[in-house]
């Protein structure tokens, strides 16, 4: 039954709010069919597609070369999930990124208060708080900023580093697939390009392609034709919430590691296990030069997998490093019938 | 018989590096497996047994050991039920090991089973052991080798036992996809006069491909390769 009202309740959700670049594995082959997906809800489950009049910037850089991904290139899946679907091409550390417009969306004091709560702008509410604005309405500037790096074949390179000039964004100080679970990651947050100090972030991970349940409570509200929507995990270690406003929002959040950035605008993330790791923020200003505005958001995400070492001492699991690498089938068939043909010539004159 | 050794070892170490590419199973299998359901299982099952020559070299060693249609499926049916074994209790109990070392001990019952082809145990005055049981052990060991690779793929919660068992279905039918031609490939050389040398020939590639499968695992083992 509970089952059942929380199916219901995810109905009603009709959109979204953190946008994430998600794929099935970050690890791909040279020249392979890919496809990645712009998931626009939480990280397990996408509300929305993104309508491509709202895409500011969509690039993939390889090679050292950036590469504009046209609105045509996308396709939407259905009505929740936009789509690309690419050809890998050749080895190396790939970085894709979306930038979307600004847009306005306007919230009650309450709706507002509980949003930054659920959505870990704590600083917002802390100041909102120590200000007692709490009871003032809001209406703010969102836009979103995301990224993810995958990794085509063996062969590393260095796009992993590539600041894409976005307003907010995530960007690795070592490239993240030469970090293996039970390692750290240093990741830079830049605003407008410079470092982002005293920042929150929230730093989470799936493995593989399996989400984690949130099944405990939720609760919805509905203000003037907005709802606003939460459901909240049982675990201790993670929870999410959605919230509907404007027809098109839904905010979400995980516990995960909750980390703060340094002088440098810099966290250490903790890769604890196999997985897809994805990290978040949402940057927000008060705004006090607008007839219009009370609030300003940028957000930022950035997605990548992790795998663990190859040693002695571990599993060998991941295809990508143990074979793929390999040559062709064919070479090792026609390899291996022309050394059973020279040795047949060798035992022919021998005998 | 000294240049014989000495070509041999010559041809061996021209075609060493093409040893370590048995097992082309890549990370687009786990992309199969996600999106295809039950059939996926059974496509990977299958082209994991035509990809995984370590496998192929081991039953194309039993098949020149044995002559009638009846041995042959005697002792297919053995290593089957062997490989079945482990493949499916494996997987299914969670019992697993480093690949490298399966692997590797694979790649030895390559290199056991050409070494007994050429008359080896003979040659060192030894009894050579019972076939029919060292073909249902290796089919145990084999069965784990796949199991390894099975549960390096994320398999997920759901029908865990029936996505073991239509890897395993994969694993029979790519069984006899490759069983048609060697087992046509050795009947037709038998007829001819020079089968003598193709036996060797064969024989002695298999005792290279052991050795040479046996050092690019523990190489992988060593250096997490």
């Amino acid at each position: 039954m509970r089952k059942l009202f929380f199916l219901l309740l995810a109905i009603l959700l009709l959109c979204s709010h953190n946008l994430y670049v998600k794929m099935e594995t970050y690890f791909l082959q040279p020249n392979q069919e890919a496809i990645l997906s712009l998931y626009n809800g939480t990280f397990e489950q996408s509300e929305n597609i993104i309508t491509r009049d709202r895409m500011l910037d969509a690039s993939l850089i390889a090679q050292g070369k950036r590469t504009a991904i046209h609105t045509s290139q996308w396709k939407d899946q259905d009505s929740t999930i936009t789509q690309l679907a690419f050809n890998t091409s050749e080895a190396g550390t790939y970085v894709v990124g979306v930038a979307t417009k600004a847009r306005n969306i306007e919230l009650s004091a309450e709706k507002f208060n509980d949003y930054l709560e659920h959505d870990g702008v704590l600083d917002m509410l802390e100041q909102r708080t120590n200000d007692s604005l709490l009871d003032q309405d809001a209406v703010e500037s969102y836009e979103k900023h995301i990224k993810a790096i995958y990794q085509v074949g063996d062969i590393k390179t260095n796009d992993w580093g590539t600041v894409l000039g976005y307003p907010i964004e995530f960007v690795p100080r070592a490239n993240p697939y030469e970090k293996y679970s039970g390692e750290k990651l240093e990741i830079q947050l830049l605003l407008h390009s410079e470092p982002l100090s005293n920042q929150l972030v929230f730093a989470d991970y799936i493995k593989g392609s399996h989400s984690h349940a949130h099944e405990n409570h939720s609760h919805e509200h509905e203000h003037d034709g907005e709802k606003h929507s939460h459901n909240h995990a049982n675990s201790d270690s993670e929870h999410s919430h959605s919230h509907e406003s404007h027809g098109e929002e839904t905010h979400t959040h995980t516990s995960g590691q909750q980390l703060r950035t340094n002088d440098q605008g810099i966290i250490m993330v903790d890769l604890p296990e196999d997985g897809i790791y994805y990290l978040r923020t949402i940057h927000m200003t008060r705004v006090t030069d607008s007839d219009e505005l009370t609030h300003q958001s940028k957000w930022a995400t950035l997605t990548f997998e992790v795998s663990h070492k190859h040693g002695a001492d571990t599993h060998t699991h991941d295809h990508e490093h143990d074979h793929e690498h390999s040559l062709p089938t064919w070479v090792f068939v026609l390899g291996s019938l022309l050394l059973i043909g020279l040795l047949f010539l060798i035992f022919r004159k021998k005998n | 018989m000294h240049l014989r050794l000495r070509q041999v070892l010559l041809l061996f170490v021209l075609f060493v590096p093409l040893l370590g590419l048995a097992h082309d199973v890549t990370s687009a299998d786990q992309e199969i497996l996600r999106n295809g359901g039950l059939w996926a299982y059974i496509r990977v099952g299958a082209t994991h047994m035509l990809t995984g020559y370590d496998h192929l070299l081991f039953l194309t060693g039993v098949i020149f050991f044995l002559k009638g249609f009846k041995d042959i499926l005697m002792f297919i049916t053995v290593f089957t039920i062997g490989h079945c074994i482990t493949l499916i209790g494996a997987t299914y109990t969670g019992i697993t090991a480093n690949e490298h070392l399966v692997d590797a001990v694979i790649a030895l019952s390559v290199l056991y089973k050409g070494f007994e082809n050429l008359g080896g145990f003979e040659k060192l005055k030894v009894k050579s052991p019972n076939l029919l049981l060292m073909v249902g052990l290796f089919g145990l060991i084999h069965g784990f080798g796949l199991s390894t690779r099975l549960q390096s793929f994320d398999m997920g919660e759901e029908q865990f036992l029936a996505k073991i068992l239509c890897f395993n279905l994969g694993v029979e039918v790519g069984q006899i996809l490759a069983l048609i031609p060697i087992v046509f490939i050795i009947t037709l050389s038998r007829k001819h006069k020079q089968f003598p040398a193709f036996y060797q020939a064969v024989n002695w590639y298999l005792v290279l491909a052991g050795i040479g499968l046996f050092a690019y695992q523990m190489y992988g083992y060593f250096t997490g390769h």
